[in-house]
């Protein structure tokens, strides 16, 4: 390795436009979220007060507890159902290929565009899932009621982003060597028995891996919340992202925007520096 | 019965995929079919599955201007922040890979929280900063605010493409005395080029499909594809054939840049630390 400064110079153009990009926004951030500024000439420093406003704030809480409930199931939800199909279409040779590749599509699809479609075939008037659920007797508000938005959200995220969770731990099992597990067969160990005891087992840290995107990725969330509630009706789908943009650009009250952004930025730097550490451990 | 007894693993693993094929599938060509039918058709209780398909959708999008502005918006700057990423991540890597850098670790943590952490973090004071630069609405602002994300995952994904070319080959270039510069893009560009190509159609995908920070930093003069199709939602009327229209016009590239770079997916989902 040679070792003289030749390196840094390299180094240097992504040195200024990462810290352009995001040191320099965040520290901005981070100082005005001491401040009340509200998009005016009025700058005061306010100390801990938008801290303190928040952590008393009815609505900040309600925020704060639909993020997490829809990170929690979303999450949930994909990766019990992705781990499932890796396992199912893992046993597959013929069409595997085809299979894989359709499965992939929602992930190429943006966001807004999910939620339009979302939008469009739930329509309570003209969508065609509520017509055929009427068929059989059922029916749902769907994004239209407060009790069903998030649950509504959820589904449709689960639609969007299960294939992520399946195609990374369908390359893991695919990769596990077959010596094991030919053994464990030639014992007379079930098929799911090595699933449950061989295969899992061995893909462990690549789980984790998936579990901690997915978390980070949902607790996130905003196109797809955005473009098929807004948050509404009332508060019920209003996640961290949603709020934080409505506060600035709606109510130009930069300075709480801020403040909220931070506190979750917080939380989404610890859970980033934890996985990062035991992703190398696991190595 | 002792056919499906000897093969049930086997028959079941189809089953699933079927149904899991059809569940992807079905949203995607019933919007694609509501895209073809005519404004009369649409909405006929109950649906229908067979009907004239008339095109007049795809050529009534073409005319509105919006539309076509936020297309060819996307087209430039996605153009562009590919051309910054992958160019400065490409020094980057090289450094990672070739020299001895002090701040290693640091360097890579901070790559991860930088692409990790929420958008409006940088979104909301960039709004007031980009206004004072005169980079808000403009195609390069939004282009270079896309490196917060695309900057990140390109240094890890090229990182890991130079890792597998073998050290020797770097060895025989200095010692036939090729410069540091010279080593770059005459003995390691070639031999990664499909690793950049990957890459690229990777960052293409993304910043396609971004809404986030394209809403937070945009106005009218470059507004991307996505922000043209969120606009046929509208508060009073929902415009359903420029909706449908729009959303199989955005899906098709992608999935089609998809199927290019496939081998390459999984290794992009997991930044480089998974062999797809």
């Amino acid at each position: 390795m040679a070792k003289n400064s030749t390196g840094y110079y390299f180094l240097l153009p992504s040195i200024i436009v990462l810290g352009f990009t995001s040191v320099y926004p965040a520290v901005y951030s981070f100082i005005l979220s001491f401040y009340n500024w509200n998009w005016g000439a009025q700058q005061d420093f306010v100390g801990l007060s938008n801290y303190l406003f928040l952590l008393g704030d009815r609505e900040f809480w309600i925020v704060i507890k639909n993020t997490f409930l829809f990170a929690f199931f979303a999450c949930s939800i994909e990766v019990t159902l992705g781990i499932l199909l890796a396992i199912y279409i893992d046993r597959i040779s013929f069409g595997a290929g085809i299979i894989r590749s359709i499965l992939l599509i929602p992930l190429m699809i943006s966001g807004i565009v999910v939620s339009l479609m979302s939008k469009m075939m739930l329509n309570k008037l003209f969508g065609v899932i509520p017509y055929l659920m009427k068929q059989i007797g059922f029916s749902s508000g769907f994004y239209g009621t407060k009790d069903s938005a998030m649950w509504t959200l959820i589904g449709v995220d689960a639609w969007w982003q299960t294939a992520f969770v399946f195609i990374i731990i369908l390359a893991g099992l695919q990769s596990i060597p077959k010596e094991p597990i030919e053994a464990a067969r030639i014992d007379g160990v079930s098929e799911w028995g090595i699933t449950r005891y061989i295969r899992l087992p061995m893909i462990r840290s690549l789980i984790f891996l998936v579990i901690l995107f997915r978390s980070i990725d949902t607790l996130k969330i905003f196109d797809l919340v955005w473009g098929a509630t807004g948050g509404g009706p009332g508060l019920s789908t209003e996640v961290v992202q949603t709020y934080a943009y409505r506060t600035a650009y709606g109510f130009l009250q930069m300075s709480k925007a801020m403040t909220i952004i931070v506190i979750f930025s917080i939380i989404v730097a610890l859970l980033t520096i934890f996985y990062h550490r035991v992703d190398r451990k696991m190595r | 019965m002792r056919f499906y007894k000897k093969h049930r693993h086997i028959i079941s693993a189809y089953i699933v995929a079927f149904i899991a094929v059809l569940a992807t599938l079905l949203p995607i060509i019933w919007v694609g079919m509501l895209s073809l039918k005519s404004k009369g058709q649409t909405f006929t209780r109950p649906p229908k599955w067979f009907f004239e398909p008339t095109f007049s959708n795809y050529s009534k999008i073409w005319e509105n201007d919006l539309f076509t502005d936020t297309f060819i918006n996307s087209i430039i700057i996605t153009i562009f922040a590919i051309i910054l990423s992958i160019t400065i991540a490409l020094f980057a890597a090289f450094a990672l890979k070739r020299y001895n850098i002090r701040f290693k670790g640091a360097f890579m943590q901070w790559l991860i929280i930088a692409y990790m952490l929420p958008e409006f973090l940088f979104i909301i004071p960039m709004y007031s900063i980009y206004q004072t630069l005169g980079l808000y609405d403009a195609h390069i602002g939004l282009a270079l605010m896309y490196q917060v994300h695309v900057l990140p995952f390109s240094i890890w994904m090229l990182r890991s493409f130079l890792d597998e070319v073998p050290k020797e080959i770097d060895d025989a270039a200095t010692m036939d005395g090729c410069s540091s510069f010279e080593t770059l893009y005459k003995i390691y560009l070639p031999l990664i080029l499909p690793g950049i190509t990957a890459t690229a159609i990777l960052n293409a995908i993304w910043i396609w499909n971004e809404l986030t920070i394209a809403l937070g930093l945009t106005f009218s003069n470059s507004q991307p594809i996505t922000l043209g199709i969120a606009s046929f939602r509208g508060y009073i009327s929902i415009d359903w054939g420029g909706m449908t229209t729009g959303s199989i016009i955005a899906i098709v590239p992608m999935v089609i840049f998809a199927l290019l770079a496939q081998k390459h997916i999984v290794k992009g989902l997991t930044l480089g630390s998974v062999k797809g």
